[in-house]
């Protein structure tokens, strides 16, 4: 449990670092490509982040939405590959 | 009260119903542009042997006169071949007979662009060999997607086989950067004679390319005007066939003609057929229900929500190459 928030701190603080942006206009649940708090630049950086912080490498296969499009979704991608 | 009834989304929405006079308009304000506004007294343009330098090719002939037009085929050692035999035959079929060749090999090797974009590609795909291996990078995911795109590399040994990789963002900033020199020595390159000559640089870019911003800032963005800017690619090829572009390029697939391997501009960046993204683009940008575009064009109401979200995200993300600076 207590890894598990480690993991979803490390990216919600990754994501608000890396966008400049005030902590209550991203929640965990909110849609951050659609809401535009990340753009196609930001998915790249992020996937990079993600391999250099959790050793994780993404495929294309696995970029898809499911994946990607909340807080929520890039920790529970990030539990299963790790 | 007046009110406005809009056409409702149909494929046709897009043909120019009088395309004689669209194109005497644009002839015409191409010759105030620069001649009033500019205050040049011709035009330089870069050929490519592609649809959209030869529409451009073919407008400014008409407006200043072939003999006040300079076209320039800028190859490197990755063009195609075939575009020197095209740009001879579309300057020969306008009259034009100031055609310069100016390869831009050397600069290229100078400012290293082949040997960073291979260094990178080396780093992501290890048994990459440039001398003998063709590569290029594209998009693999489907523009209905909801994420933002990502680029891959794919490098393609001389057996056939076929390598394929995401790109991280490090190895993809730095072959976009390297590529781009392509587009700068070109423009370089153009200004040069067109400083030479006292006249003014033709952008080629079409409405695509310019608002989903698929141009190199200060490459093939940097130009004087831009004849064909607010026109759709199906449009451009209404041009091309009212004002006789040679067959053969009107026929050709549009590709970018920047990496090693073939390379579609469907692959690289637009991610859907030309005929496609045209219409659902036309739709997005005048407001058409998705429903009412998906109908026409046998997609879901989803997708084709999905991919006005592409569209609006790539508008958004590609401001900056339109920007002029800040002060």
């Amino acid at each position: 449990m207590q890894i598990k928030i480690n993991i979803k701190d490390k990216i919600r603080d990754y994501i608000l670092q890396s966008t400049f942006d005030d902590v209550k206009n991203v929640m965990d649940e909110t849609l951050i490509f659609e809401e535009g708090v990340l753009d196609s630049m930001g998915l790249l950086f992020l996937i990079e982040f993600l391999k250099e912080e959790f050793n994780i490498t993404t495929n294309d296969e696995e970029l898809v939405v499911e994946n990607f499009q909340s807080i929520n979704n890039i920790t529970a991608f990030v539990e299963n590959k790790m | 009260m007046e009110t406005t009834i809009r056409k409702p989304f149909s494929k046709d929405i897009l043909q120019i119903e009088n395309i004689e006079i669209v194109c005497n308009e644009i002839i015409s304000k191409l010759k105030n542009d620069v001649t009033r506004k500019l205050q040049r007294r011709g035009a330089v343009i870069g050929i490519s042997g592609g649809i959209d330098s030869s529409v451009c090719m073919a407008l400014s002939a008409k407006a200043f006169g072939s003999k006040n037009v300079t076209a320039i085929m800028l190859p490197e050692q990755d063009s195609n071949d075939d575009s020197r035999v095209l740009a001879e035959k579309l300057a020969s079929k306008f009259g034009i007979t100031d055609l310069l060749l100016e390869n831009i090999t050397n600069a290229l090797d100078g400012f290293g662009c082949y040997k960073r974009r291979d260094e990178a590609i080396a780093r992501v795909i290890s048994d990459f060999d440039p001398a003998v291996d063709k590569a290029k990078i594209e998009i693999k995911q489907n523009a209905a997607s909801n994420l933002p795109p990502a680029f891959s590399v794919t490098v393609i040994k001389p057996n056939g086989e076929i390598i394929s990789k995401l790109l991280p963002v490090k190895e993809y900033l730095q072959i976009v950067a390297s590529t781009n020199f392509k587009q700068r020595s070109r423009m370089s390159m153009l200004y040069y004679h067109a400083e030479r000559l006292h006249y003014a640089v033709i952008g080629t870019p079409n409405k695509h390319e310019v608002e989903q911003g698929f141009f190199v800032k200060h490459g093939d963005g940097g130009a004087d005007v831009m004849p064909i800017g607010h026109l759709y690619k199906t449009q451009v090829y209404q041009l091309a066939k009212h004002l006789g572009v040679p067959q053969e390029i009107i026929d050709r697939t549009p590709t970018t003609d920047t990496y090693t391997a073939e390379q579609t501009q469907e692959d690289f960046f637009y991610q859907m057929p030309f005929e496609q993204m045209d219409l659902i683009w036309y739709g997005w940008e005048n407001n058409y229900p998705a429903n009412e575009v998906g109908n026409v064009m046998n997609k879901t109401t989803q997708d084709i929500e999905n991919i006005y979200r592409n569209f609006e995200r790539k508008r958004k993300t590609t401001e900056y190459l339109r920007m002029r600076p800040i002060f």
